[in-house]
């Protein structure tokens, strides 16, 4: 009998560690999907206005992903692409494409409380995080996720609650250097796409005291999973071409 | 008359050529202590009228915590209002909105981060210099759409000349995403190196729609009629506004300058301490000569009876009477001096215009301060020099016993 209790503790240690890079594996095989066709609103309060956006996000798999700004009519046409790392922005009132450079991908996106680098890099997170799996219930997995030496990341420790049922993210927070902690990324109600179950609502709260009262929204309007997207977007002549 | 005192003024008349030289003497340091400090705090107040007038203003209101955090967050709201309610105060002469942030612009060849400022083109004329310091093109109007008006540095950064396109992006009130074209109407040069390679404006009613700042302002600029008031009008607005607004007068908002401006006063103070301290001893060794060389005259009229406190009341009172001519004659050259380079100021010529720059004035002609008080303090400073430079000969000189004072050699 001890024996079996042993073993059984030895095998579940075993299954502990290897999970949380599964788990991780899976989340972001959830979220990414081979390829997604998307359509999304924005909303950004801040302590005194609220502004609502949408959008067309088109990715495949991690690195590719393109997006056009459709509401409001003062944004429209304005494009973004993002292969790897590397992103860019199409302003068509400008007519004028501008790298975002390394040293931006922390501000805010579109005056959001996203930034580039969510949008550029949000995907990485399997490649440039440790993982270990910190504790979990009947209902989720909470990982702990700390930056790889070499990788180049923004963040001092990212605290992920996921859905046992799901494999999709419930709750991220995000800490800096210091350990402070930063903001929190919520995501609500998980619907199904197709085959798939993906988050429809995500809200990001700012947790500092310079961004009180700041808050955004996305909604998933419209999502279709899995469907072949045309590879001409991309490419950094879709910024233009894509636009109007 | 007592008889020192007629003793005393024979004394002055009889030796003219002592009394030519003490006059002389002292009435040229008079006048060069009076002109000295009015060519210095004209200097200074020349710079702070400048610094003052070319941008920031006399009197800004903003958000109370704009100063520490200039964050869309601390705006001030409904700010067309409050604008039609400072009006009716009559001691104000004008007031402009402002709404000041930071923008990336770019031309064909170059991106650069720069201020870009909505104003007010036709109150701006009247409370800052923006217009005065136009250098090529036009200055801005009320109609104007996507025009803009640059500094000459940045200008020259971006490489455009007037009639280019240059392009911006930046963030609007409400933290949307900002981008259009702008053609250059005007290029200004205030002489202000950091100011113009910084600073752009554009018409607010243009500026308002595309930075959704409509009704909104950062900063709202008031010049009062009166501008030795400003600190006093300041206050005064300050009770009327809203809780969360703040009204301050240059020499808060600019306390640095000011104390930059009374440091360099101290320094120009002991500078001329240090001459007045020369002069001081001129004086005195030269009236313990003079009063030398009569030693045998005062051992006689001690020897025929005159007390100690009698040639003392005498020497002294030629002292004063003396002081008080060259003072006099020394304090009018002094007035019109300070008075004539005040309304002819100084032209120290174009070579020194790139030192001048630094100072943030734009032209290198320095009116002297003419204040009366200030001459009269120099005036009276001079006297006292000049009678307590007498004070040791005379009581050297009274020290001396009859007998050895007419023995004296």
């Amino acid at each position: 009998m001890f024996r079996y209790i042993t073993l059984l503790m030895v095998t579940s240690i075993f299954l502990w560690a290897s999970s949380a890079e599964d788990i991780i594996k899976k989340v972001e095989d959830n979220l990414n999907g081979k390829s997604i066709d998307m359509k999304i609103s924005m909303i950004v309060y801040t302590q005194k206005t609220k502004r609502t956006m949408k959008l067309q996000s088109l990715s495949v798999g991690k690195t590719k992903s393109f997006m056009k700004v459709l509401y409001p009519k003062k944004d429209e046409g304005i494009t973004f692409l993002k292969l790897d790392n590397i992103m860019w922005q199409y302003v068509p009132k400008i007519e004028r494409i501008i790298k975002i450079p390394a040293s931006m991908m922390l501000q805010s996106w579109m005056g959001s409380d996203f930034s580039n680098d969510d949008l550029a890099r949000e995907s990485s997170i399997a490649d440039d995080y440790y993982q270990k799996l910190l504790s979990q219930d009947d209902n989720s997995y909470i990982l702990e996720l700390l930056p790889k030496e070499e990788s180049t990341v923004v963040w001092g420790k990212v605290i992920m609650n996921i859905s046992k049922q799901y494999y999709l993210p419930v709750k991220v927070d995000y800490y800096d250097e210091d350990g402070e902690l930063i903001r929190i990324l919520y995501y609500k109600n998980i619907k199904q796409y197709g085959k798939r179950f993906y988050p429809s609502y995500w809200e990001m709260i700012p947790q500092t005291e310079d961004k009180k009262g700041r808050k955004t929204i996305m909604t998933v309007d419209s999502a279709i999973f899995d469907k072949e997207i045309k590879s001409s977007y991309f490419t950094k002549r879709a910024l233009k071409r894509y636009s109007k | 008359m007592k008889p020192y005192i007629v003793i005393a003024l024979k004394n002055i008349t009889n030796n003219k050529a002592r009394t030519i030289v003490t006059i002389l003497l002292s009435s040229l340091s008079t006048a060069i202590l009076i002109f000295s400090t009015a060519f210095m705090d004209g200097q200074h107040k020349i710079m702070l009228k400048n610094a003052v007038e070319l941008y920031p203003g006399y009197i800004q209101i903003t958000h109370k915590d704009f100063r520490d955090n200039p964050s869309f967050d601390n705006l001030i709201e409904n700010s067309n209002k409050l604008v039609t309610t400072l009006k009716k105060n009559k001691k104000i002469a004008s007031i402009s909105q402002r709404f000041e942030t930071f923008v990336l612009f770019s031309s064909d060849t170059k991106s650069v981060g720069a201020m870009i400022a909505g104003i007010e083109p036709k109150n701006e004329k009247i409370t800052s210099k923006l217009e005065k310091s136009l250098l090529k093109g036009e200055y801005l109007d009320e109609k104007d759409k996507n025009l803009v008006y640059i500094g000459a540095e940045l200008a020259t950064k971006l490489k455009v000349k007037v009639g280019d396109t240059i392009s911006f992006i930046g963030t609007g009130a409400d933290y949307s995403f900002c981008a259009d074209n702008l053609i250059i109407k005007g290029i200004f040069q205030t002489g202000l190196f950091e100011f113009d390679s910084t600073s752009s404006f554009v018409n607010k009613k243009y500026f308002d729609e595309l930075f959704v700042s409509e009704n909104l302002s950062t900063h709202i600029i008031i010049k009062p009629k009166d501008i030795e008031n400003a600190q006093f009008l300041s206050d005064e607005i300050s009770k009327t506004l809203p809780k969360d607004l703040d009204s301050q007068s240059w020499k808060e908002f600019m306390g640095s300058l000011v104390e930059a401006m009374e440091l360099d006063s101290i320094f120009g103070y002991i500078t001329i301490g240090i001459f007045f301290i020369v002069i001081f001893f001129v004086i005195l060794i030269y009236t313990l000569l003079s009063v030398y060389s009569r030693i045998k005259e005062i051992g006689i009229l001690r020897a025929i009876g005159t007390k100690k406190e009698e040639i003392f009341s005498m020497l002294l009172f030629e002292s004063v009477v003396l002081s008080f001519i060259s003072v006099f004659i020394g304090g009018i050259i002094g007035v019109i001096l300070a008075y004539y380079f005040n309304i002819n100021p100084i032209e120290l010529g174009a070579e020194f215009e790139e030192q001048f720059k630094q100072y943030g004035l734009a032209s290198t002609a320095l009116p002297t301060d003419f204040n009366l008080l200030n001459i009269l303090r120099d005036m009276i400073i001079m006297f006292i020099l000049c009678v307590g430079s007498t004070l040791y000969p005379i009581v050297k000189v009274n020290s001396f016993k009859p007998i050895e004072a007419i023995n004296h050699v």
